[in-house]
């Protein structure tokens, strides 16, 4: 009997023991697997995921920006804090999801963008020609990405140098980061150049001279924030700038009914009657000027749209379908840039010229007004405003130009915020 | 495998070795103290597992040595040894008021008698807990029957959806629900959500939890077979379970066939069901319609007024009267050597929304069976189909939700639809009626739950015996998901032009467990009990979501739409334990015990290091001394208990994943925002407990008190990462959380005369939660941002404070405490003139504060009821001075006490008497009210609900609920009453 309890016991305790081995991640790849046993397949995923995240929280970013820039009103049955707080009723929350959902997304594929460093530098299945394709647009990517938040909280600053995860670097100024930004921009640049695209892109560049194009329209982008125009005009020389092109041309955030893609989360039909509306302001319609046609980016509604005294009976219609492409940057931009560097260079003809490019081509006769930098300066905002209409430029423009007073109030609690607080949680 | 080849050898070895005795035939009958017989009276020789069961006249007989101790046991009564005697025995049974002798589940394979117990473990009887009012589900029949447990419904939708809380939180993030044990089978309660977060974008701002509603598992289980349940409230009681009992331990037994006469029992109940109660319509003027929304409002209200078409639109959305049956037919019967048990039931009810309902169908046999005096085997299995149609409610951020549409229909707008079937457009949401009656959102499980046990006795002899137990059972359920919304919703038109979103999950639990108990009588006055075993549970849960989108109409399938798309999640998880339990009994009086196990879990960091679970007992029954001669007190017992038990960490909180995020017709990955965490361990509780027990007048008045201690260590905390590095959260054991409380329960019959008999109990309990320690900052979590009220983790301070912004003061402070000051439950039943008996249960839950914000949606909207009520007397409207505080960023209001006084349950039952004959044996009628009346000055639909529910799965791409999140309050299903009629015939 003794013996049996001996070979019982052993067996009970042994049951403990019969399955052997640890249980790995089911459902997704690690990424400690990609750095250490990277291949191309493995790294042309992350380059897709890199594209792919820079979509997220994105209509949270351009609602916010839009409601402050006084673009449109983001009305919301169960979300007031949209047409509350963005507004200027009350205070800027650092805690909740206008500031924290856009902010971290773009950390989050500035991270995706320094995993796919690391996995670069052990990639001996690449050329070097490849490897500064992969590493050139992911840089070019990462600064985009900063500029996005950077526009949001504006003098608070971000932080450039996030590499290390656990040794992350300061909040920088305002010029401090856009020049970080520039720098990496550049070197983005320089690495493009002479490089092999090797791996899939869907923002509207198939080659490294495109890449690179796009590269130097941010840059070009990003000069004017710094007041940098000769700067400006020498990346819009290398950019894809054409003066008298189709002002649609331009690079994207592509969105699809695919499975595993995402669908245009600006995009709302018109005339809903749904809680949910994305309206122009009635300031769209009240300072457009006769005749231009970029009144057709903000559609009569049926009924009009209201909440807690904003109404509004316009629609945004600037994206047409779930699956219509969100412009990152295009050519009427570029034209706008053209034109801000010329005047503010004193080169009035050039501006001028830029300028009739825009009101020819949106039914308006050409410019007439006073040959002054102040003039033109009004006249390029206009064109600003209407051209680049809840595409995120409104608010960062007047705040530019130390205008941001100038955008209206509709109720007596309103406010025009001039930037963002720090998420609560980079404070940890 | 090899275990189980040895395991059988071993059996049969030992069935060869059964020894004989020299035995005779004893016999005699067992009686209550009237001398009417007592059928069912379990008689045992003392150290074996032979025995018999008295028959209807209370007959027994059985082989035994003259001299041998008979033990006879029988539930409610004080269990009596005699010593076998040659002639015909009589035996006398006495009543146990006090259920001192009631035997409770401590161990996983030992019990130890209620009167030398040393924790206060809760025992529900299958009379309180479906024999009063019966609930729609099993989980919402435990409400207030738990001491120590705060136990709220997540919402009124059919189906379930239970948050358990034993003495307070027990985890921030992990699991804080109790594990469920049926007959020894480890069973899931998880929720999966149906993935209506595409329709809605619940989690689009403000919390990234899905919200989604869904119905709790253990809802599935058929209260009616359950004989009783036993509730391991922490660790000291539980540590036996060691890394699945930190939240506590609800042990479910269920009905076993006894010896005898077949009994079959039918039972039918109908009712209905209606809202607790309805917050009503705000009752426009022209000036309030003006305010509301201009001049066109105000035109669309005369022109409604002077048609008479002022509608009621909640009443038409909740108003609803749902048909509840239940039909339950089961058969008990037996031999010696065999118990059968058989049940069928099936459950039909009608939600209070249109289009809601709940359908449980199960079957259930139970069989044991002693193969001869040394083997007895026992099998369970059950089979469940349930149905549960829930409807849309909850937050959403696109305005369909019931609630939320609701919120945006003032009474002159029309939403039924004309003649035609054309539903009109309700401006600033969907309309609700056309989504009630087109959608569809449906829950569905096919389940099974069976396992067995087989008991050997290795070795006995009048000193000590041994047993060995092996015990297995499986959970397998397949849960469909099923959320359809034609393409003819209007927020189908332009966007996803029809949805059909389907889940399977299927789950498999499995565990298996091998346990030795030696008992050994050193001398009549010393007992032994020593077990040693080793346990092994397994998870594999596979959850693949189809959601296609362009549908074809008026069809569902997935592949009958122009785009699909494919979501799947997995987890797996091993646990293995070893542990080894001392208890030790003294003159029946002094009982001590310890024990350790061992646990590791694949969940861990490291998933081979074993975590060291100790724990610790003492009980003293001085009434049981030798000294004791105070007649008026026949039970007095001091305890104490110490124990340990973990809680793993979550899935995949170990690794660094990169997540699927395709763009352009490429797959690729994106790195997900929780940075891994390779050396994550398992929370850690160490609760101790100390009570009294006294029993006077012979058990007419006890006195149950308790002061638990509960620390957890290691806590697992989802902490925010600085978001520029990329991630946003880590898993991460970040600091220590404290519990302490009382529970005190009393029990009296304070009248017991042959036509009348009063039988209360009274239970008080309170707890009180401290975060003692933070490695990291204090954090916000839980809700949708401090200007709505949120819960605020600081050390020093409650786990369940609530805080928010205060308006014109910057900064955030304490606004209240989601933790009740105290429950206080009551538990009647009174017999009068023979045959009725009424029985009633009152809940008292004093503080507690929830989240209010479906208030605050219908204020926004200006339709709240109460908007134009003007209570503080300021000469502005109180939905006005609402908006404005909201405006100004004060959050406390939204922070509002969710105490109140409810009636759960009262039945009245009526014995027919039935002549004498061969067929029926017995007809019982009864009517009963389920929660039927609330008194709460909690300013919406019922203070109990939770927008984010409890036990909910986190997937790769969606979060789940959190520890602590019931209280939150946006839009829900809302809660229902029940009147039933029932009656049970007995053949």
């Amino acid at each position: 009997m003794k013996k049996h309890l001996i070979i019982l016991l052993g067996s009970l305790i042994g049951l403990a023991a019969c399955q052997k081995g640890e249980i790995p991640n089911l459902n997704s790849p690690i990424v400690d697997d990609a750095i250490r046993n990277g291949t191309k397949v493995k790294l042309d995923n992350l380059m897709v995921g890199l594209e792919s995240g820079t979509r997220n929280s994105l209509a949270t970013y351009y609602d916010a920006i839009g409601l402050i820039g006084r673009e449109i009103y983001r009305m919301s049955a169960s979300e007031p804090r949209y047409t509350k707080e963005l507004m200027g009723d009350g205070a800027l929350d650092n805690n909740t999801f206008y500031i924290t959902n856009p902010w971290s997304a773009r950390y989050r594929v500035v991270r995706q963008g320094n995993i796919i460093h690391d996995v670069v530098a052990n990639a001996t299945y690449l050329s070097d020609a490849q490897k500064k394709g992969y590493t050139g647009y992911t840089k070019t990517i990462m600064a985009y990405q900063l500029l996005m938040n950077l526009n949001m909280t504006y003098t608070n600053g971000v932080r450039t140098d996030v590499k290390d995860p656990n040794n992350i670097g300061p909040f920088k100024g305002y010029p401090e980061s856009l020049a970080d930004i520039a720098a990496l921009l550049d070197a983005g640049k320089a690495e493009l150049t002479g490089s092999e695209i090797a791996f899939p892109i869907t923002i509207g560049a198939t080659n490294a001279a495109a890449v690179i194009k796009f590269n130097r329209a941010l840059a070009a982008r990003v000069a004017i924030y710094r007041q940098q125009w000769a700067a400006a005009l020498t990346a819009l020389n290398e950019s894809f700038f054409d003066l008298n092109g189709p002002f649609e041309n331009g690079y994207f955030h592509s969105f699809s009914n695919k499975s595993g893609d995402q669908l245009n989360p600006l995009f709302l039909p018109q005339n809903t009657t749904s809680g949910e509306f994305r309206v122009a302001t009635p300031y769209y319609v009240a300072q457009i000027l006769p005749g231009d046609d970029r009144i057709a980016k903000a559609t009569l509604r049926t009924e009009p749209a209201s909440q807690l005294g904003l109404v509004s009976n316009r629609d945004v219609w600037i994206h047409k379908s779930n699956e219509a492409p969100v412009f990152i940057i295009r050519n009427e931009e570029l034209i706008l840039i053209y034109a801000e560097a010329k005047i503010q260079l004193n080169q009035i003809p050039d501006a001028i010229v830029a300028i009739n490019r825009l009101r020819v081509d949106h039914n308006l006769t050409p410019y007439a007004g006073g040959i002054t930098q102040a003039a033109l300066i009004n006249e390029m905002l206009y064109h600003r405003r209407y051209s680049l209409f809840a595409e995120g430029h409104r608010w960062i423009d007047m705040r530019r130009y130390n205008r941001l007073a100038d955008l209206p109030n509709p109720r007596p609690g309103d406010k025009v915020w001039e930037k963002f607080p720090i998420p609560l949680t980079e404070g940890n | 495998m090899h275990f189980l080849k040895q395991c059988t050898w071993l059996l049969i070895l030992l069935c060869s070795a059964i020894s004989a005795h020299a035995q005779q035939r004893v016999s005699g009958r067992v009686t209550d103290k009237e001398g009417n017989g007592l059928p069912g009276v379990t008689v045992r020789i003392q150290n074996t597992n032979r025995g018999t069961v008295s028959d209807i006249q209370g007959r027994f007989s059985l082989e035994a040595n003259v001299g041998n101790t008979l033990v006879f046991s029988f539930t409610g009564y004080k269990t009596v040894q005699q010593a076998a005697s040659a002639g015909a025995m009589n035996i006398q049974l006495e009543e146990d008021f006090a259920n001192l002798d009631e035997v409770v589940i401590t161990g996983l394979a030992t019990s130890v008698k209620r009167s030398n117990l040393a924790n206060a473990v809760a025992t529900i009887s299958a009379k309180e807990l479906y024999g009063v009012a019966p609930a729609q589900t099993f989980d919402a029949a435990l409400s207030g029957k738990i001491p120590g447990a705060l136990i709220t419904a997540n919402s009124g939708a059919p189906g379930g959806g239970m948050s358990v809380k034993m003495r307070g939180v027990t985890s921030i993030f992990s699991n804080s629900q109790p594990l469920y044990v049926v007959d020894g089978i480890f069973i899931s309660n998880v929720s999966v959500p149906a993935n209506l977060n595409i329709i809605t974008a619940a989690s689009r701002a403000g919390n990234e939890q899905y919200q989604d509603n869904p119905s709790s598992r253990v809802a599935d289980i058929n209260p009616d077979d359950i004989e009783n349940i036993e509730v391991l409230k922490g660790a000291s009681a539980a540590a036996i379970y060691g890394s699945k009992a930190a939240a506590g331990v609800v042990i479910i037994t269920t009905k076993k066939g006894q010896a005898g006469r077949t009994v079959v029992r039918a039972r039918q109940d109908v009712g209905w069901t209606q809202a607790r109660k309805l917050l009503g319509m705000r009752h426009f003027t022209e000036q309030t319609a003006f305010d509301k929304g201009g001049a066109a409002a105000r035109d669309a209200f005369i022109a409604a007024r002077n048609a008479g078409k002022l509608f009621d639109h909640e009443k038409e959305m909740y108003g609803e009267k749902g048909l509840l049956l239940n039909t339950n037919v089961s058969v008990t019967g037996g031999d010696e050597r065999t118990g059968v048990f058989f049940s069928a039931n099936r459950k039909d009810e009608d939600g209070i929304i249109k289009n809601t309902g709940y359908s449980n169908n199960s079957l259930r046999l139970n069989v044991d069976h002693k193969l001869n005096n040394r083997i007895s085997v026992g099998l369970r299995a059950t089979y469940m189909k349930t149905s549960a149609d829930r409807g849309l409610t909850n937050n959403d951020n696109n305005s369909v939700s019931y609630g939320v549409a609701l919120s945006a229909a003032p009474e002159y707008v029309p939403l039924l639809p004309d003649a035609n079937g054309n539903y009109p457009l309700l401006v600033g949401g969907q309309n609700p009626i056309e989504t009630r009656d087109k959608m569809r959102n449906n829950e569905s499980v096919n389940r099974v739950i069976t396992g067995g046990e087989i008991k050997v006795n290795l070795q006995e002899n009048t000193k000590t015996n041994t047993r060995l137990i092996v015990r297995g059972g499986v959970d397998y359920f397949h849960l469909k998901t099923e959320a359809i919304f034609p393409r003819s919703l209007p927020f189908m038109k332009d966007n996803l032009e029809g949805a059909s979103i389907q889940g399977n999950t299927s789950n498999l639990n499995s565990n298996l467990a091998g346990i030795l108990v030696n008992q050994f009588a050193a001398n009549t006055k010393l007992n032994f009990t020593t077990s040693l075993g080793a346990t092994l549970e397994t998870n594999y849960l596979d959850l693949i979501v189809a959601t296609a989108t362009n549908t074809t109409p008026l069809q569902t399938n997935v592949d009958m739409a122009a785009n699909a798309a494919l979501q799947q999640f997995r987890t797996k998880y091993r646990d293995n334990g070893i542990f080894i339990q001392e208890d030790v009994l003294i003159m029946d009086a002094i009982s001590i015990g310890a024990g350790v196990r061992f646990d590791r879990s694949t969940n861990n960091g490291d998933y081979k290091k074993y975590f060291v679970l100790p724990k610790a007992s003492f009980s003293w029954n001085l009434a049981k001394m030798p000294f004791w001669k105070m007649q008026l007190i026949n039970s007095l017992k001091i305890r104490a208990a110490y124990g340990q038990s973990g809680n793993v960490a979550p899935y995949g909180a170990r690794f660094l994943a990169a997540l699927p995020n395709n763009i352009g017709g490429n797959g690729g990955v994106l790195v997900d925002n929780q940075l891994g965490n390779p050396d994550i361990k398992q929370e850690k509780q160490a609760e101790f407990e100390t009570g009294l027990d006294v029993s006077f007048l012979n058990g007419r008045l006890t006195l149950e008190a308790t002061y638990y201690n509960k620390n957890i260590y290691d806590l697992l905390i989802r902490r925010n990462l600085q978001p520029s590095t990329g991630f946003t959260a880590q898993w991460l054991n970040a600091g220590d959380l404290r519990n302490q409380g009382i529970e005190i329960g009393i029990g009296a019959i304070p009248v017991n005369t042959k036509n009348f008999r009063w039988n209360t109990h009274v239970n008080f309990w309170k707890n009180k939660s401290k975060i003692t320690k933070l490695l990291i900052p204090p954090f916000p979590m839980g809700a949708f941002g401090n200007s709505l009220g949120n819960f605020y983790i600081e050390e020093g301070k409650s786990a369940t404070q609530i805080i928010g912004t205060l308006g014109a003061t910057p900064g955030i402070g304490v606004l209240g405490n989601s933790e009740p000051d105290f429950q206080l439950s009551t538990l009647n039943e009174i017999s009068f003139l023979k045959n009725f008996s009424l029985r009633f249960m009152l809940h008292w839950k004093k503080g507690g504060d929830n989240i209010n914000l479906t208030q605050l949606l219908n204020d926004l909207n200006q339709t709240s009821p109460d908007y134009d009520d003007d209570k503080n007397g300021n000469g502005i409207k109180d939905g006005d001075d609402r908006n404005t505080a909201f405006g100004k960023g004060e959050a406390a209001g939204f922070v509002q006490d969710a105490s109140y006084v409810r009636i759960r349950e009262i039945g009245l039952y009526y014995e027919v008497p039935v002549p004498r004959n061969k067929y029926i044996t017995g007809v019982n009628i009864g009517a009963s009210l389920n929660n039927w009346i609330t008194w709460t000055k909690y300013n919406s639909y019922d203070p109990e609900s939770s927008n984010f529910g409890s036990n909910t799965l986190s997937t790769a791409t969606s979060r789940g609920s959190n520890g602590l999140s019931s209280g939150v309050e946006v839009m829900p299903y809302p809660a229902s009453k029940r009147a039933t009629f029932h009656v049970t015939v007995t053949f």
